[in-house]
């Protein structure tokens, strides 16, 4: 473990410059500050060119679409200003509910697989384990696996009459249900595939923040005689803790946006898809299908500040978090 | 400092009596990550065999676990219907573009979001964010106008434009950046060293294992990436793998299940390579600062 | 905040500066969209007259079925023959996406010049000016629309104008197979059949052989193939102009004949057959019966029960009746090359051409009379059955925004299919919900 000499310089760094970044602006001040004043023009340097193409291919097209939400859109162009009338219409519109609920039971599952993920890449961080790189490509695959194939396989593996997993599940004696084509049950069993191919993700966010914990603070915490989880709760998750939120906020992010999964493994003509339509899947059903594009840009402002909220309080929890640590 | 010069004793002491005290727990690790990795694969080892098999056994109510002989031919027949090769390049081409396009764009800026102090960064952080709040459907008709504005339609240019600039990876960038400690800056600060070359030179191989996450999620998202080139461009030469693919299945009556197994399984076998390399690379590349 | 005064103003100015950018490329991007987007143009609704043989154009021809791409390239080959110089891109984009982006098209102008569209989509380009009418090639003889099934021809015609004559058509027929007929000692279906007869077969096979888990017919619980053809058979209708045909009593015979079979156990549930879908169920031999359409054939080159498989026409109801569909090619109205487009598009439907669509084998041309080589393709099955189905064939039922109430379908009818409703209260609801969608198409 050459890596521990590695690791020397940084641990010395450690103690007094981990917390300071998750805990906001405040801590930073002080004699850093004052070298920052001279950062000048070069942050613009820094950042111009992404904001650039941010602000033409995304920031317009948002500022387009807000003003399309105030009007009737035809299918091919052509707008008509009926102020705030999409917005009523969406607030008394029963889809708006149950896709509401069923995006936020399925972002609830696939949540589950933050922690999970925080188990598993500590697990493959054990110094000395081995084969960690084949368990590491093995939990990667789902992440990789082309996702028209993938939701082929899991429809076989969900299929009621003949699917393996009914088959598992009758093994203890429990009778499965129709997982795809039974309202409730295919918004959990699409969840199980989202936290399926999404924990390789989050594992290789996590390996590489674990990467940057020196060894020297589990083997000093070992030297007080820290348990192993103790050392898991008391060092691992907190200097995790920014990747753990970065992971946190993408995942519902991209939880809130599930659209291809559903679809891929419902299946178009799926009778139980109407009750299992996520927020996008509304939004897309008005937009691309019923063609009412103005009130599909309302629903698509709805999941813009429903995610914003969503967010800002995950950043908000996650300062309190880090600095009561 | 003294502790520092005490540290590597210690560390080699602790390490020896870790070492002694985990080896029996590593049976744990070994049954729960090994018990994950089965649940984890299994689909795709399915995928595997059904890329095996006949039509008719992958389509079989009841299904079949073993082809009743390995079909090899089915991944011929996905270089017979695919202009595979040239489709891979145009992915191999778009895909190194746009990685390496986000990793400069992304990193830079991630950088500075984290570390340099300006007014309005806050502001420009949750603009950059908030672009990955609308669902992505939202943009398709603005940002084919703006290409096509631009004179852009059928080039590549027009198929990787907006996937240059990535409000996902820059995120992924600041996080790593925060990480940091501050104290190798401030004294490359103090030597007088310019911000692009603190930067360049001292935050950029810390760095390095959220740059390679950058790299394999921007190499994978741009390589499965279907709807937008499949948009802008109308000759089939200039199309990804990804989008020949999909063609793959066009006939909604007639889907022959077991080549797009295959053909799925021929485009992911890419990513996964880089994955591994990639891997071995953060492990080099943490052996090599070490002997510094 | 102590920033030095130089500095800032330095920050403000490059904000400026890269907002100015972003804003100026923007804009031009939206006066380059809007510019192109003005009037239909491009001379598509003048008067057609075959353009000079040595006429240099390129022109691009979109489609979504890959599996008929080295059909298409034949009829390439052929009209080059006659205009050397009329170079074609072929634009395949599968299903899913076809429709996102002759749509995204459309709305910026940018349409191919020649496309595939199908019935529930054609009066939506249609009435929006998006596709030209071809009635200047009727007129002129170069597309003589009696040469095509009547009841296909009919649907690509809006307001009494002609936009495209029919590429190719499907018909439904009822499959079945005939070991498991003999095995649960049932006589096989005629071409007499009615509604009753099969119900009487369907159980029979059900209850004789529910030990191998086989059932007697199935559905694919889309309108195309099951219960439109039933509704039609039932004398009801799906859609009539601006109304819902679903509050009818006919209409609603039509969908009990599917309820019935399955609360008698003689089909699958829907949720079986939404798990499995019907055609997969006949293919492993675990159904007798199953409504399928004309390019079902396909499917069952390497199946299992390939051998066993015969097919005949569909029973009748009050009447006989299948459901008939095809796609068309239609020129874009701005086609900038509208002349050596609709000479492709002349091509295509001439007799020659269509003649080589159907040796492909992958489709039935709609040119009467090249369809022979359809009808040899699975020999010992006689698939005349679904040539002769023209006679009594009905168009798909559509309308200008036909997705938004086939979306209305899928999302109430399972209620009906699962028991949970009756017939009469999901179709009267259905027929409400799908009136509010008509009114609001004009």
């Amino acid at each position: 473990m050459t890596t521990v000499v590695g690791a020397r310089p940084r641990r010395a760094d450690r103690g007094s410059g981990r917390v300071a970044p998750g805990s906001g602006r405040g801590v930073r001040a002080g004699g850093e500050a004052a070298a920052r004043r001279r950062d000048g023009a070069w942050p613009w340097l820094f950042v111009g060119p992404l904001m650039l193409g941010i602000a033409v291919f995304y920031l317009w097209p948002i500022i387009q679409t807000l003003y399309y939400s105030f009007t009737e859109w035809g299918v091919f162009g052509g707008t008509t200003w009926i102020g705030g009338a999409n917005y009523t219409r969406m607030i008394t519109d029963p889809d708006l509910l149950s896709s509401l609920g069923n995006t936020v039971l399925y972002t609830a599952i696939v949540l589950l697989g933050v922690p999970i993920a925080v188990g598993l890449a500590s697990l493959l961080n054990l110094p000395g384990l081995r084969f960690a790189a084949v368990y590491r490509v093995l939990y990667f695959l789902p992440y990789v696996a082309m996702p028209t194939a993938v939701a082929m396989v899991w429809r076989m593996i969900f299929n009621g009459d003949h699917g393996i997993l009914n088959w598992v599940l009758g093994l203890v004696g429990i009778d499965g249900p129709y997982w795809i084509s039974t309202p409730g049950w295919a918004i959990t069993a699409v969840a199980i595939v989202g936290l399926w191919s999404s924990l390789g993700f989050s594992m290789i966010v996590l390996a590489a923040g674990l990467k940057a914990i020196p060894d020297e603070l589990y083997e000093a915490a070992q030297l007080d005689g820290a348990s192993r989880w103790r050392q898991f709760r008391s060092i691992t998750v907190p200097l995790l803790a920014p990747s753990i939120v970065f992971v946190s906020i993408v995942t519902v992010i991209g939880s809130f946006q599930l659209f291809d999964l559903l679809y891929a493994i419902m299946g178009a003509s799926n009778p139980a898809l109407p009750k299992s339509m996520s927020l996008v899947y509304w939004f897309y059903q008005a937009g691309f299908v019923d063609n009412e594009k103005g009130y599909a840009a309302a629903i698509a402002m709805l999941i813009f500040v429903l995610i914003g909220v969503v967010t800002l309080i995950q950043v908000r929890l996650q300062r309190k978090w880090v600095s009561n640590d | 400092m003294t502790e520092v010069l005490t540290g590597p004793r210690v560390a080699r002491l602790a390490l020896r009596r870790r070492r002694g005290g985990r080896q029996g727990s590593h049976v744990v690790a070994h049954v729960i990550l090994a018990t994950g990795a089965v649940l984890m694969a299994f689909p795709f080892v399915w995928q595997l065999i059904m890329s095996l098999s006949t039509n008719a056994e992958v389509q079989s109510v009841v299904p079949t676990f073993w082809p009743s002989e390995l079909r090899w031919q089915n991944y011929a027949t996905v270089f017979e219907r695919l202009p595979f090769f040239s489709q891979l390049g145009t992915s191999v081409w778009i895909t190194v573009i746009r990685t390496l396009a986000q990793i400069i764009l992304c990193t830079a800026a991630g950088y500075a979001f984290a570390r340099m102090r300006f007014r309005g960064r806050f502001l420009l952080m949750g603009l950059a964010l908030s672009i990955l709040m609308v669902p992505s459907q939202a943009y398709l008709i603005s940002q084919y106008q703006i290409v096509q504005g631009l004179g852009w339609l059928n080039t590549v240019a027009g198929i990787v434009a907006p996937g240059l600039f990535s409000a996902f990876g820059t995120f992924l960038m600041r996080t790593a950046f925060l990480n940091m400690p501050n104290e190798l800056e401030e004294a490359a600060r103090l030597d007088g060293a310019s911000p692009i070359r603190i930067f360049w030179t001292v935050m950029l191989p810390l760095a390095r294992p959220s740059i390679n996450v950058l790299a394999i999620t921007a190499a994978l998202w741009s390589w499965n990436e279907l709807l937008w080139p499949l948009l802008v461009s109308t000759y089939q030469d200039q199309m990804p793998l990804s989008a020949g693919l999909a063609t793959l299945v066009s006939d909604k009556n007639n889907t022959d299940y077991p080549v797009i197994m295959a053909a799925s399984m021929l485009a992911m076998a890419p990513i996964l390579l880089l994955f591994i390399v990639l891997q071995r690379r953060v492990i080099d590349g943490l052996a090599h600062s070490g002997l510094k | 905040m102590s920033r030095s005064p130089s500095n800032s103003r330095s920050t403000r100015s490059a904000l400026r500066l890269a907002i100015t950018a972003a804003v100026s490329a923007s804009v031009l991007a939206l006066v380059a969209a809007c510019s192109s987007g003005g009037g239909s143009g491009g001379g598509a609704d003048a008067d057609y007259t075959p353009p000079a043989k040595d006429l240099s154009a390129k022109i691009t021809y979109a489609y979504w079925d890959a599996t008929q791409t080295k059909a298409i390239k034949e009829n390439i080959a052929g009209f080059n023959e006659e205009y050397p110089n009329i170079k074609v891109n072929l634009d395949v984009t599968p299903w899913e996406t076809y429709w996102t982006k002759i749509q995204t098209q459309a709305s910026s102008n940018t349409l191919p010049d020649l496309f595939w569209l199908n019935g529930p989509n054609f009066q939506l380009y249609a009435s929006n000016g998006k596709v030209a009418p071809i009635t200047s090639q009727v007129k002129g003889g170069y597309i003589d629309p009696k040469n095509y099934p009547e009841s296909l021809v009919k649907l690509y015609n809006l307001d009494g104008m002609q936009y495209g004559v029919p590429k190719d058509f499907d018909t439904i027929g009822l499959w079945y197979n005939k070991d498991l007929f003999a095995k649960a000692g049932v006589a096989e279906p005629t071409a007499d059949w009615t509604w009753a007869d099969l119900s009487t077969a369907a159980n029979t096979i059900s209850s004789k052989l529910k030990g191998d888990g086989v059932y007697g017919v199935a559905g694919g619980m889309d309108g195309q193939t099951t219960y439109y053809n039933t509704i039609f058979q039932a004398g009801g209708s799906v859609v009539d102009g601006t109304k819902s045909g679903y509050g009818d009593a006919a209409t609603q015979k039509g969908l009990e004949f599917w309820t019935d079979l399955i609360k008698s156990g003689a089909s699958p549930t829907m949720q079986q057959l939404t798990d499995t879908p019907g055609d997969q169920w006949f293919t492993s031999g675990k159904v007798a019966m199953y409504y399928g359409g004309s390019w079902f054939r396909a499917a069952l080159s390497d199946a299992p029960v390939k051998d066993a498989v015969q097919v005949a026409p569909l029973p009748k109801g009050e009447k006989q009746a299948t459901v008939i569909h095809g796609v068309a090619n239609v020129v874009a109205a701005n086609s900038k090359n509208a002349q050596a487009a609709r000479a492709l598009q002349n091509y295509l439907a001439s007799e020659k051409a269509q003649k080589q669509q159907g040796d492909a084998g992958s489709i039935i041309p709609a040119f009467t009379g090249t369809q022979q080589a359809f009808a040899d393709s699975l020999p010992g099955v006689d698939l005349k059955v679904f040539l002769d189905a023209v006679d009594y064939s009905v168009p798909l039922p559509v309308s200008k925004n036909s997705a938004a109430w086939n979306a209305l379908e899928t999302k109430l009818l399972p209620d009906a299919f699962s028991g949970d409703k009756s017939v009469k209260s999901v179709g009267d609801d259905l027929a409400k919900q799908m009136d509010a969608d008509l009114a609001k198409e004009k």
